[in-house]
């Protein structure tokens, strides 16, 4: 008893101060916003005259009635689905490689993290180009070894276009993943490994059985990284499509951003802020569940 | 625990695999991983190098060496201008962030209760909120508390977003720094913040690298809220000023140029990776294996 009241001596409350300038920051600029969407979003606010009404739910009824809810919630789900599939499983297949005793490993590594260091706007300028048709990378690709270059068009596709800046992300983000579960991998006792080999277990076994179980948390870590930034899919919609073609590339964040700055209606890009905001929310709380009771279950 | 291994990789000598065939294959899979990764990068560096009124396909790889487009492209964008700004905004934001993060993260990493605990949670939520989300609320918190759009403005948005992932990163560190180091001070008659500022901090410079290198990347790349809160180009920093080119993307007769744009919009931040690369990646990874 008496070492604890000690320690309330040397960790008083008084620490609690130390909070008090990230706090502001945090409450006035990221807190008080999002409680505001939660005002904005029963009023037709447009962004400069302050005389506005209040319209109930109108704005959530319009938005659902259009449809451009469900299309961009589905539209950032499959976004997501294959930023999370293929950034997790090309990096950790990339590192399973780079993490046996190759030569030139720290070039391979740098090679495979270096598109994680250009700015999405740069990175939206080079795809661009490299999915153009006709005079495009692949599509000169395709020309060179004889099959016809200007047929090839994903950003112009209705089914592709969507797929086709998912990869974009991957491209830009796999090499941050592969870096983290090489870490992970790092931290995996090769004395377990050893053991393993000793008991006779293949490859194939040693890594499903021992080295996928003990990097759980390095996954875990990994899928809510890509997880979220899939969530907030916008860079590529907005450079590289425009969210096109038709309605097939409009990402939750894209639709919102049209709607303030291209439509000009605030409360209307509040409502659909709100409701983003509960799609997350519903995805990161389910998604925390079930890693959790999976990391429990190992 | 990273930089522990990293220690006794050093002192082992390396007994690379050998060349059977299984390896080899090895070998072939990652470097055709890598030329398809590295491949439009290429493209694009080789590009800039030419002339700018050279039409031929880009796949032409490095036939002609000029610097024609870069000089084209630095004079269309403002560059030291743009430069500076970038430095500017990326420098003061990091530095802030790597003065209050800590801060905050101090009483949550010590403070065994039920605020503390929720203080952690509620930081860390912010991670899930994207920009695009709350930014209509902002702009109108802005104007209402006055704050005139300069190319100072962003950085209130840098700092703010930066804040849930390194209060977690710096809370989870903090958590390895041994409480009886603190318990010595307060026993020598430290006060409170002598004893963060002079024990704890310096003992968390893992952990500011890591938080210098993950924030700056996203900080220095970003071209959103500049976008939203900037209005006169003498104020936009790299990225931002990249969006003039948003129209020449799709027209082969400006690639040249476009090309020489995106390689100086990068350079800066692929000098002070191939400088700093070792604390990258352990950056990166301890930002993530840490928490």
């Amino acid at each position: 008893m008496k070492k604890k009241r000690d320690k309330a001596l040397v960790f008083s409350n008084k620490m609690y101060l130390f909070l008090i300038p990230a706090l502001s920051f945090f409450l006035i600029l990221w807190v008080y916003p999002v409680l505001q969407l939660f005002y904005y979003s029963v009023t037709n606010f447009n962004g400069i005259d302050y005389n506005y009404d209040f319209v109930g739910l109108k704005n959530y009824i319009k938005i659902f009635e259009n449809g451009s809810v469900i299309n961009s919630i589905g539209n950032t789900l499959i976004y997501t689905l294959v930023v999370v599939v293929l950034s997790n499983v090309l990096g950790l297949a990339a590192a399973m490689a780079l993490n046996t005793k190759i030569h030139f490993k720290g070039l391979f590594r740098t090679t495979a993290y270096f598109p994680a260091l250009f700015s999405a706007i740069v990175v939206g300028f080079i795809w661009t180009y490299v999915y153009m048709p006709s005079s495009g990378m692949i599509a000169s690709l395709i020309s060179l070894f004889g099959g016809d270059g200007s047929t090839f068009n994903p950003l112009g596709d209705f089914n592709v276009a969507l797929f086709a800046i998912a990869l974009v992300e991957v491209w830009k983000s796999f090499g941050t993943t592969m870096i983290i579960y090489l870490a992970g991998l790092q931290t995996v006792d090769e004395s377990l490994l050893e053991a393993g080999r000793i008991d006779g277990c293949t490859e194939w076994q040693l890594m499903r059985k021992v080295k996928l179980p003990l990097i759980s948390s390095t996954i875990t870590i990994n899928v809510i990284l890509n997880v979220i930034a899939g969530l907030k899919a916008f860079d590529y919609s907005f450079i590289m499509t425009n969210g096109g073609p038709g309605k097939s590339t409009k990402t939750l964040m894209f639709q919102i951003y049209e709607i303030a700055f291209t439509d000009q209606k605030m409360g209307r890009a509040s409502a659909f802020s709100v409701v983003s905001f509960l799609v997350i929310i519903a995805i990161t709380v389910a998604m925390l569940f079930i890693m959790n009771k999976r990391e429990v279950e190992l | 625990m990273i930089f522990g291994k990293k220690k006794k990789d050093d002192r082992e000598v390396e007994t690379y695999l050998k060349l059977t065939p299984k390896v080899l294959l090895l070998y072939l899979a990652i470097i055709v991983f890598c030329v398809v990764i590295i491949l439009p990068l290429v493209i694009v560096f080789s590009s800039s190098l030419r002339h700018v009124s050279n039409q031929s396909s880009p796949l032409l790889l490095f036939r002609e060496f000029t610097l024609e487009s870069y000089i084209t492209a630095f004079n269309n964008m403002n560059y030291p201008a743009e430069l500076l700004n970038s430095i500017i905004t990326t420098g003061g934001s990091v530095l802030v962030v790597v003065l209050i993060a800590p801060m905050a993260a101090y009483p949550i990493a010590r403070i065994k209760s039920k605020l503390a605990r929720f203080l952690y949670v509620f930081f860390i939520s912010g991670l899930v909120i994207p920009s695009q989300m709350v930014i209509v609320p902002i702009a109108q918190t802005f104007s209402r508390l006055g704050i005139p759009n300069t190319r100072f403005t962003p950085m209130l948005m840098f700092i703010t977003c930066s804040l849930p992932f390194s209060v977690f990163l710096f809370a989870g560190f903090m958590k390895g720094v041994p409480v009886e180091i603190e318990e010595a001070a307060y026993i020598d008659g430290a006060t409170l913040s002598q004893r963060f500022w002079l024990v704890v901090y310096p003992l968390l410079k893992p952990a500011i690298v890591s938080t210098v290198i993950t924030q700056g990347l996203w900080i220095w790349n970003d071209y959103f809220y500049p976008m939203v809160f900037i209005t006169k180009k003498a104020q936009y920093s790299l990225p931002v000023g990249m969006l003039q080119f948003l129209g020449d993307k799709e027209n082969p007769a400006q690639w040249n140029v476009l090309f020489a744009a995106c390689v100086l919009c990068a350079l800066p931040l692929i000098i002070v990776f191939l400088i700093l690369q070792k604390h990258f990646v352990n950056g990166i990874a301890a930002g993530a294996v840490k928490g």
